[in-house]
């Protein structure tokens, strides 16, 4: 008895520290905590009267450092504390933010064989703790992504720089190896603030491990970073510092929750303003609730890559017909209105979100299972058997279909099987984690080795950018290149010409007319099938007033957003 | 006694060695880390392979494994891909302590990355396992002594509902019962996700209340299995004729059952929680992802998902020496609750 008292009493001590020790944080409260001072500690309440604004995440960012994260909610979390030099606004369209204008050919900005890009910074521009943000820090944050000892996940576009000069404070000259289209898409997604920085990387020789990537508590945007606990929120409290107009809103605070479900509940129980990224299946149930749920293009469609190869994909994906016979054998209308509710819509073109470029316009492929049909047996695919799929030579058609998992993509593969069988074509269904879906070829990748005819997810142009990569002949991987980006083992000449010339051009006139060529060679000779539009998907709180998104740089105007008793 | 603690722990050794071989090749194969880091579309290849190179992870597995135990800081490596390794290494090894870092929060500690994430997990867990032992010791206690009357019949009845239904199930269900339903029919209300509200902040009182609702999805699970244990090892104490003499010898009831019975019942018991204490530290992955707390469950999730090796190994390495220790300790207690019981060493 003694022995049972004794556990339960080490239990209830053991319940009780953890809870105290929950409470008062493992949160890497980046102020100092004054030794002794356990009231403060234990107490950490937060100061009435202040408006707070919850956001949900269903993802948490693996850094908050430009440079060192593609995620996209950390891409749209800097707009917060780290603006780029140019942002977005809710039509997808640029406008300066550091900088006094953009750049172009006619202010000068631009040189005449494009490989010069001259741009002029505000002369008001600080850091959160009063240091002045300088073109010194343009040109840190250059150096920063090229270093061989930095592990940045993507060093483009500021590899394609053969220097960046800051003749003076408030000058940024970058200097091109040979005309860059995309620079406009691509440059300053966030300022590393040299002042902090330099000195881990001269002493460390690298700042990958420098606390700043995680902690990044000097910025300069309308909020400024405050805490992260691991798993659970980021807090992002105003910038007194902040050079433009003071945010409205006192506290931003995101919290993580991965699962779909709870994130509807918290939602609809009032403990969120903004959701992200709902299930299609859950937006009736949100409305319902008096929430507004903002759909914002955003360049992604989802689509159907097709594997065109000789060597490793099925022979009738190399006759033409066959392809547009898949493409007019699938009701995408239906995909859209049954499956997605009505809120999106297919694609005729990658460039669908980008009408400038897709201009002229390209035609959706019919939902045609007749004409499908008719070119099948055109191209001499015919059930000869009578087991219900086509066959040729003695090869059935019948082809493998791959994509990663996401409930509605399982969901479309199983209506795309059923009317792809309609038309005589079997598919196999194939699904798996991101991790392995998007493997390299060198890692045995399912989708970059060609296991798989048709391979589903969503993509797009370099948005806002029209530039693409994937289809050129000198990205389909090998043994000698194994991180190739081409899966779809595909090489038209003509197609690697065009893609070439664009990603050259900075003539905006110029380089509309290569993609458009392009969007009709993709659209004839049927290499990209859309789905749907992929936008982002926004829930937002009867509680959040003036609130627009950009598709680009989604939180462009958190700082007028405002708070209010629904 | 204390010889045969030394020698279990000595045996401990090559086994955490197998098991540290044994998940390190699995894990090997489980994707791709810097396939999900081009955020919605495959990284650049020259993103790709310089990447590759940079973590590591270029390397043979048995080398990737070997600089994991023993650190790389006796080798060099060739970090700007020009064929000379000339950057001298930096890690440790797991031998020295040093689990290396993140590979998805890029330059973060492992073992920092899961000292963030243990105590809400302790909290959780134990709070649960708490509620779940003492709900467990009344149900059963009861259930023995009064076998087959209408109330344990419903008990036992309402505990298998409990158990047979999944705990993703559970958890939504009370998440939209007592949070969003409650909340609409002007009710007190529980919170849905998270530890604490913004607007008050990271008080106790907080984190105890978002603590409910988890703590009752994890304990309704594991209630029945518990009590029915009680219940079952306690039928067979009470038929002993150790009990009949204390009873025939004028005892109180209350010391027949709880001092008589219920101690020699309680030692097959002390064996469960001793094996299920280590699992506690893994937390409770979908209870922690629905509620979004923090956890060790959610930490595991979010890293494998991504392939993250070193910290998914220091989960993995964390929990298997627990499962050893509180193994030990185990056997140390039910020798120490029953006197029979000795260990040679």
């Amino acid at each position: 008895m003694r022995n049972s008292k004794m556990l339960f009493r080490i239990l209830v001590a053991v319940v009780a520290l953890s809870l105290v020790l929950a409470a008062c944080g493992p949160g890497p409260s980046t102020t100092p905590e004054a030794p002794g001072d356990a009231t403060e500690v234990l107490t950490d309440e937060a100061p009435a009267g202040r408006s707070v604004a919850t956001f949900i995440y269903t993802q948490e960012f693996d850094t908050l450092s430009p440079l060192y994260t593609d995620m996209w909610f950390a891409w749209t979390t800097w707009q917060l504390f780290l603006n780029w030099a140019w942002e977005y606004d809710e039509n997808n369209e640029a406008f300066p933010v550091l900088v006094t204008e953009i750049p172009s050919i006619d202010n000068g900005g631009i040189s005449a064989d494009g490989m010069t890009i001259t741009m002029q910074l505000r002369d008001d521009l600080t850091w959160s703790d009063g240091e002045p943000l300088t073109s010194d820090d343009f040109v840190f944050t250059w150096e920063m992504a090229v270093s061989p000892t930095n592990a940045v996940t993507s060093s483009y576009p500021y590899s394609e720089i053969d220097s960046v000069e800051a003749p003076d404070p408030q000058t940024v000259v970058v200097n091109f190896s040979y005309p860059f289209a995309p620079w406009l898409a691509t440059l300053w997604h966030g300022i590393l603030p040299a002042h902090v920085l330099r000195p881990i990387y001269e002493a460390e020789g690298t700042i990958d491990n420098a606390d700043w990537l995680r902690n990044p508590t000097v910025g300069y945007g309308p909020y400024v970073f405050d805490e992260w606990e691991s798993g659970s929120y980021v807090r992002f409290v105003r910038n007194e510092n902040y050079w433009g107009e003071p945010a409205n809103i006192d506290e931003i605070f995101i919290r993580f929750v991965p699962d779909d479900a709870s994130q509807v509940a918290a939602l609809q129980a009032g403990d969120a303003d903004l959701g992200t990224f709902p299930a299609y299946s859950d937006v009736p149930t949100l409305q319902n609730a008096g929430l507004e749920i903002v759909i914002q293009p955003n360049g992604y469609n989802e689509g159907l890559f097709l594997l065109v190869s000789a060597e490793r994909g099925h022979p009738a994906l190399l006759d033409v017909n066959v392809r547009l016979a898949i493409a007019m054998g699938i009701d995408r209308e239906s995909i859209n209105r049954d499956l997605l509710l009505g809120l999106t819509r297919a694609p005729a073109s990658f460039w669908d979100a980008m009408p400038y470029y897709n201009d002229p316009p390209v035609d959706l492929y019919p939902y045609d299972p007749e004409g499908a049909r008719q070119l099948l047996d055109a191209a001499g695919w015919i059930d000869t058997n009578d087991d219900g799929v086509r066959d040729k030579d003695g090869v059935e058609l019948e082809i493998d279909y791959g994509t990663n998992i996401r409930e509605i993509r399982q969901d479309v593969q199983a209506v795309i099987q059923q009317q792809l069988a309609e038309i005589g074509i079997a598919v196999n269904l194939f699904s798996s984690d991101d991790d392995i879906f998007f493997a390299s070829y060198g890692e045995g990748g399912p989708a970059a080795i060609g296991d798989y005819d048709l391979m589903e997810w969503s993509d797009g142009p370099l948005f806002p950018d029209p530039d693409v990569y994937y289809w050129l002949c000198d990205e389909i991987p090998t043994d000698e290149y194994p991180a190739g980006s081409n899966w779809f083992f595909l090489c038209d000449e003509e197609l690697d010409g065009l893609i070439q010339l664009q990603a050259s051009q900075v003539n905006p006139e110029e380089r509309q007319q290569t993609i458009s060529q392009i969007n009709q060679l993709f659209h004839d000779q049927v290499y990209w099938i859309g789905l749907w539009q992929d936008p982002d998907v926004w829930i937002v709180s009867p509680r959040l007033v003036n609130v627009s998104f950009s598709g680009v740089t989604p939180l462009f105007s958190i700082a007028e957003w405002e708070m209010v008793e629904p | 006694m204390t010889r045969y603690i030394f020698r279990r722990l000595l045996q401990g050794i090559p086994l955490l060695l197998i098991i540290s071989i044994i998940l390190f090749a699995l894990m090997m194969n489980m994707g791709d880390p810097v396939a999900t880091m081009g955020g919605r579309r495959p990284p650049r290849a020259a993103d790709y392979e310089r990447l590759r190179r940079q973590l590591g992870l270029d390397k043979p597995i048995y080398t990737q494994y070997l600089y994991w135990l023993i650190g790389n800081d006796w080798a060099r490596i060739d970090l700007d891909g020009d064929g000379v390794a000339e950057t001298p290494g930096t890690r440790r090894g797991v031998l020295r302590g040093d689990f290396g870092t993140s590979i998805v929060n890029r330059g973060q500690p492992v073992l920092e990355i899961i000292s963030e994430r243990l105590p809400n997990t302790l909290l959780l867990m134990v709070a649960a396992e708490v509620c779940i032992i003492l709900g467990a010791l009344l149900v059963g206690v009861y259930s023995a002594l009064r076998q087959y009357s209408i109330l344990d019949h419903f008990l036992t009845t309402l505990l298998f509902i409990g158990y047979s239904m999944p705990i993703f199930f559970i958890a939504l269900l009370s998440m939209y019962l007592f949070a969003v339903l409650f909340k609409r029919w002007g009710l007190p209300y529980l919170p849905t996700v998270g530890m604490f509200d913004p607007q008050i902040g990271k008080t106790p009182g907080q984190v105890a209340l978002h603590m409910v609702l988890p703590v009752l999805s994890i304990s309704l699970i594991s209630f029945a299995a518990y009590s029915r244990y009680i219940r079952s090892t306690m039928l067979e104490v009470l038929s002993q004729d150790y009990i009949r003499t204390a009873k025939s010898k004028g005892l109180s009831r209350q010391t027949v059952v709880f001092i008589h019975a219920l101690k020699n019942a309680s030692l097959p018991i002390v064996t469960i929680i001793g094996l299920d204490l280590p699992l506690l530290l893994g937390g409770a992955v979908v209870t922690e992802r629905i509620f979004a707390w923090p956890g060790m469950g959610r930490l595991f999730l979010d890293h494998v998902g991504r392939g993250d090796l070193p910290v998914v190994m220091g989960i993995l390495m964390m929990i298997a020496v627990a499962v050893i220790v509180f193994q030990i300790i185990t056997d140390v207690v039910y020798a120490w609750l029953d006197p029979r019981i000795r260990y040679e060493a």
